[in-house]
C-alpha cells in the first residue's frame, strides 16, 4: 500500500502543472484583456499601449508562462491586475479559510443528514413515508442551488415581514451568516447521499452473512450498526472525494449571492475581468483541494476495507 | 436517532438566539450605503481607481480642487477661489484657509501639484489620470514617461496652485472634479509605500476599515471643511444586485442601487409608489453604431433605413414596460444643448424602405447583417426586437452575436484598430463622464477619436465641434455650434439612439441630505447628510 501513496503523491505535481498549464493557454486565448475591461470602453490607444506593457501582457505566451512558473515554485503567485500591484497569494489566503470552512461545515451536515434518512429508508423499504422522503431527497439533489436561493428568500422574507426571527440575507461574520448557504451548498449533497445510502444498505441488507448473524441470534441493533453499516458505508466514503468537487462547484453560485468572500467569489469575478494571475491562482487550489481529497478518500478507503488493501 | 435529536436541539437553539439576539440596531448615525457589482476596491489610490463604485468611495474619502453640486454645477471644494486668464489657459486657484488631512497637517499646493503628476505617472499604473487630465499642459509628456515633472501645474506658493491648461475648454473644471483630480497626502504618499492601505484623507471622510472581499468602513475627517454629522458610513460589497434588494428590503441597508446596478429590473414595479423609490433618467444613451467603413453601413442611406425602422416608442413603453424614455437625438435630456430642437428620424416604415430603395439595395442584396452585443441586463430582450422590427419594416433578417462583456469590449477595440476585420453593427451604451455636450459628441463621433469605434466621420461635423471644443465664455454660441453639430450626427445617423436609461435606487427616508440626478447620487453638503434615528 505505501506504493499506492507514493504514486499518488508524485502525480499530484504532475496534475497541478498540467492544470496550470492548461489554464494559461486557455486564459491566454480568451478574447478580452484585463486593460480594457479596467478602461470599461474609453479607448485611449496610447495609455492602453503603456499599460499592457507594465503588466508585461505584450510579451510572448511562453515568456509569460515561465514567468508565472517560476514565481509558483517560489509561492509568489504574482501580483494581480485588477487590483493593482496586490499579492494574489494575499487576496487569495484571506478566501481560502472561508470557503474550506463553508464547505466542510456543508459536507458534514450533508453527511449526517444524508446517512441517517438513507438508512431509514432503507429499513423502511416500500412504505410510504419512504418513498415519499426518497421523492423528496431526489427534488433536493436536481433543484439547482440558484433555483433554492430565491425559495429560501422568499420564506426568508415572509418570516421577517411578520416581525418573526429572521436570517440575513447575504453577508459573513456572524453565525447566523452560515445558515442559508450552508443548507443551499448542502442540500444536493444530502439527497444524493441519502439516496446513495439507501441503495447500498438495501444491497447489504440482502447480504448472506447477515442472515447467518440473525440466525446465530444477535439482536437487531448489533447486525444494523455493526455488521450492515459498516459495509454499507464504504461506498459513501469514495463519493466524499468528488462531493468536494461539487461542494466548490457550487460554492461559486453560493459565495457570488451570499457575498462570501471565499475563493468562488473571487474567482468569477477575476475571470469576467480576465484578472489572469488570480484566475492561475484559484484554479490551481481549487485543482489541488479537489485532488488531495480524493487522495484522502482512496486512502481511508483501502484502510477500511482489508479486500481493497491486500490487491494494493 | 441520536443525529436528528442533535440536529432539534441545534435548530431550536439557533431559532432562540435570534429571538433574543438585538435587531441589527440602527445607531443614530450610521449610514448603511452598498456598493454593488463588485467583491472588492480596486485601490484606495484616487489614481487608480477605475470603476464607479472605486470612485464613490474616492469621493468620500479624499477632496479636489472643485466638485459637482446637486445641480452638476462646479463649486469649489478644496479651493475656495480662482481666476482664469483672458486667454482661458491659466487656472490660478487659491487653497481654503485650514484645509487639512485626516491627520491635521494642512493641504498645500505642492500635494495638489504631487497629486496630479502622480496621476499622470505611467509607473502609477492607471488609466484616468492620462484620459481625464490630458488637456494640462506637459500632461502627456509625463504620461509617456519623457519627463517626471509636470510643467502645467505649479505651486505658486502654499496656498496657491497655477494650472496652464494646452486648449481653451469650457468643461475643465469638470474634468477636475474626477477621482484623477484628488488631492493625496505627497509626504505620506512619498515616504509610506503601503500608504494606500491607510491613506490620509483630504475629504469629508476618513477610512476606518477595509475588510477585503467584504466591506469599507469609513468616519468622518476632522480636517475637512464640512463637518459631517454622521457616527459612520458603512459600505458593504455586494456582487449580485438581487442579494443587495433583499438586503434592503430586510432592513440591512440605507440605499441601494448605482450606477449601473439599480434595482433589478423584477422588482421595480413592486418597488415603485414607495416612500424609499428614487428613479431617474440617466446621462446616458443605448444605441446601436455602424461600421462606416464597411459595406453595407457605409452609405448613409442605408444607416438611414435601419434608423427609420425602428419604433422606439413600443420598445420603450411596452417591451420595457415604460422603464426607460425612448430617444430620437443623441444628447440625452439634461445635458446642456439638449434642449435645443434637433429634427430626428421617426418611425416611418414607408421612408424607410424608400431610404433602402434609395441606397440601391434590397434584403436579398444586402448581404448577411449582424449585430453584436454584450450580455447583460436587459439587451438580450432589446435586440431581439430590434431584430424583429427590422424584419418587419425592411424584410432583413438580422443575425444576432450575443458576447461576453469582457470579449465584446475587445472586439469593440479591434473595431477601432482594424475597422476591415472589425464589427459589423453593435449595440451598446454611453453614459456621461460629466455633463456636456463634448463628451457625447465630440469625444465620440469627430472622426478618428479613440472612443469613435465605428468610424463615422463627417468634415462639417468634425468643423462644428472643433470650433465649440474651444469657445469659452459664449455659452450660447457654443451650444448653438453642438446643436448644429448633433443634428448631423443624428440624419447621418453617426449613432442610432434607442433610449436613455433609467436609474432606479432605493433610499430610506430617514437619510437626509442626498441629491439624486442623472450623474447618481451626490452630496452636496457633506454637513447635511446624516440618518435619522
Amino acid at each position: 500500500m505505501g506504493n499506492v501513496i507514493l504514486r499518488r503523491f508524485v502525480s499530484l505535481p504532475f496534475v497541478i502543472f498540467s492544470i496550470t498549464f492548461i489554464t494559461f493557454w486557455v486564459g491566454f486565448l480568451a478574447p478580452g484583456d484585463p486593460i480594457l475591461s479596467m478602461m470599461g470602453g474609453r479607448n485611449d490607444q496610447a495609455t492602453y499601449e503603456r499599460l499592457r506593457h507594465l503588466y508585461g501582457l505584450d510579451q510572448t505566451w511562453n515568456d509569460q508562462y515561465f514567468r508565472y512558473l517560476g514565481g509558483l515554485l517560489r509561492g509568489d503567485l504574482g501580483l494581480s491586475f485588477r487590483y493593482q500591484g496586490r499579492p494574489v497569494v494575499e487576496i487569495v489566503s484571506g478566501g481560502i479559510p472561508v470557503s474550506v470552512s463553508l464547505g466542510a461545515v456543508a459536507l458534514v451536515l450533508s453527511l449526517s443528514i444524508g446517512v441517517p434518512v438513507g438508512i431509514w429508508a432503507a429499513l423502511w423499504q416500500n412504505t410510504t413515508a419512504e418513498r415519499l422522503s426518497m421523492a423528496a431527497m431526489l427534488m433536493l439533489y436536481s433543484i439547482p442551488s440558484f433555483v433554492l436561493i430565491p425559495i429560501f428568500r422568499w420564506v426568508n422574507y415572509q418570516f421577517y415581514a411578520r416581525g418573526w426571527p429572521s436570517l440575513p440575507v447575504a453577508g459573513w461574520g456572524q453565525p447566523e451568516h452560515w445558515i442559508m448557504p450552508v443548507l443551499v451548498l448542502a442540500a444536493a449533497s444530502v439527497g444524493y447521499i441519502a439516496r446513495l445510502t439507501r441503495v447500498s444498505m438495501l444491497e447489504v441488507l440482502k447480504q448472506d452473512y447477515l442472515r447467518t448473524a440473525y440466525a446465530k441470534g444477535l439482536g437487531q441493533n448489533r447486525i444494523l450498526w455493526v455488521h450492515a453499516f459498516r459495509n454499507a458505508v464504504l461506498p459513501i466514503i469514495t463519493v466524499v472525494g468528488p462531493s468536494v468537487a461539487f461542494l466548490v462547484t457550487g460554492a461559486f453560485v453560493v459565495e457570488n449571492i451570499f457575498a462570501i468572500p471565499g475563493i468562488g467569489f473571487l474567482s468569477v469575478q477575476a475571470i469576467q475581468q480576465r484578472d489572469y494571475p488570480v484566475i492561475q491562482s484559484t484554479t490551481v487550489i481549487l485543482a489541488a483541494a479537489v485532488v488531495l481529497m480524493n487522495l484522502i478518500t482512496d486512502l481511508l478507503y483501502s484502510l477500511l476495507d482489508p479486500r481493497i488493501r491486500v490487491e494494493g | 436517532m441520536f443525529t436528528k435529536r442533535l440536529l432539534t436541539v441545534l435548530l431550536v437553539s439557533v431559532l432562540f438566539i435570534l429571538a433574543v439576539a438585538p435587531a441589527a440596531a440602527q445607531e443614530g448615525g450610521n449610514l448603511r450605503w452598498s456598493l454593488e457589482g463588485i467583491n472588492d476596491l480596486v485601490s484606495l489610490d484616487p489614481a487608480k481607481a477605475s470603476d464607479s463604485q472605486g470612485f464613490t468611495v474616492i469621493g468620500l474619502l479624499y477632496g479636489g480642487l472643485v466638485r459637482l453640486d446637486g445641480d452638476l454645477n462646479v463649486i469649489p471644494e478644496l479651493a475656495e477661489s480662482w481666476t482664469v486668464s483672458e486667454d482661458g489657459l491659466v487656472y490660478t486657484f487659491t487653497l481654503r484657509e485650514g484645509a487639512a488631512f485626516s491627520d491635521g497637517s494642512a493641504v498645500t499646493a505642492s500635494d495638489v501639484v504631487w497629486s496630479l503628476t502622480h496621476a499622470l505617472d505611467p509607473a502609477t499604473g492607471g488609466w484616468t489620470g492620462p484620459f481625464y487630465l490630458s488637456n494640462i499642459a506637459g500632461a502627456n509628456e509625463v504620461a509617456s514617461g519623457s519627463t517626471p515633472e509636470l510643467s502645467g501645474a505649479v505651486a505658486v506658493d502654499d496656498r496657491t496652485v497655477q494650472i496652464t491648461i494646452l486648449q481653451p475648454s469650457a468643461y475643465f473644471l469638470s474634468q477636475l472634479t474626477f477621482g484623477s483630480a484628488k488631492i493625496v497626502s505627497s509626504k505620506q504618499a512619498t515616504t509610506d509605500a503601503q500608504w494606500e492601505n491607510n491613506p490620509l484623507s483630504s475629504g469629508p471622510f476618513q477610512l476606518k476599515e477595509w475588510n477585503h472581499g467584504q466591506g469599507i468602513v469609513l468616519v468622518p475627517n476632522p480636517g475637512y471643511y464640512q463637518k459631517s454629522p454622521l457616527a459612520s458610513i458603512t459600505m458593504p460589497f455586494i456582487q449580485d444586485s438581487e442579494t443587495a434588494y433583499q438586503l434592503y428590503r430586510t432592513g440591512q441597508l440605507d440605499i441601494m442601487g448605482s450606477q449601473q446596478n439599480g434595482i433589478p429590473s423584477v422588482h421595480v414595479a413592486e418597488a415603485e409608489g414607495q416612500a424609499d423609490f428614487r428613479s431617474t433618467s440617466l446621462f446616458a444613451v443605448r444605441y446601436v453604431a455602424f461600421n462606416n467603413k464597411l459595406a453595407p453601413f457605409d452609405n448613409a442611406d442605408v444607416r438611414r433605413a435601419f434608423a427609420l425602422a425602428l419604433d422606439k416608442q413600443t420598445l420603450a413603453n411596452d417591451v420595457l414596460a415604460g422603464t426607460v424614455v425612448a430617444a430620437d437625438r443623441i444628447l440625452p435630456l439634461g445635458i446642456p444643448a439638449s434642449e435645443l430642437p434637433v429634427t430626428s428620424l421617426s418611425f416611418d416604415p414607408a421612408a424607410a424602405k424608400a431610404a433602402l430603395v434609395a441606397a440601391g439595395v434590397t434584403p436579398e442584396t444586402i448581404g448577411t447583417v449582424k449585430l453584436t452585443y454584450g450580455v447583460e441586463g436587459d439587451n438580450e430582450r432589446v435586440v431581439t426586437v430590434l431584430q424583429a422590427m427590422w424584419k418587419e419594416s425592411l424584410g432583413i433578417d438580422v443575425t444576432l452575436e450575443p458576447l461576453e462583456l469582457s470579449t465584446f469590449s475587445a472586439r469593440l477595440n479591434e473595431t477601432t484598430q482594424t475597422p476591415e476585420t472589425g464589427l459589423q453593427m453593435y449595440y451598446s451604451v454611453w453614459g456621461a463622464d460629466y455633463p456636456d455636450p463634448q463628451n457625447f459628441l465630440s469625444q465620440q463621433l469627430r472622426t478618428d477619436v479613440g472612443n469613435n469605434n465605428g468610424h463615422y466621420s463627417n468634415t462639417e461635423f468634425d468643423a462644428l465641434v472643433d470650433q465649440a471644443d474651444v469657445l469659452t465664455g459664449d455659452v450660447a454660441t457654443r451650444l448653438g455650434l453642438y446643436n448644429q453639430a448633433e443634428q448631423i450626427a443624428v440624419s447621418e445617423v453617426g449613432w442610432l439612439p434607442l433610449f436613455n436609461p433609467r436609474l432606479n435606487i432605493l433610499v430610506n427616508p430617514k437619510v437626509v441630505g442626498v441629491v439624486f440626478n442623472g450623474q447618481g447620487l451626490i452630496i452636496p453638503d457633506f454637513a447635511a447628510l446624516n440618518v435619522s434615528a
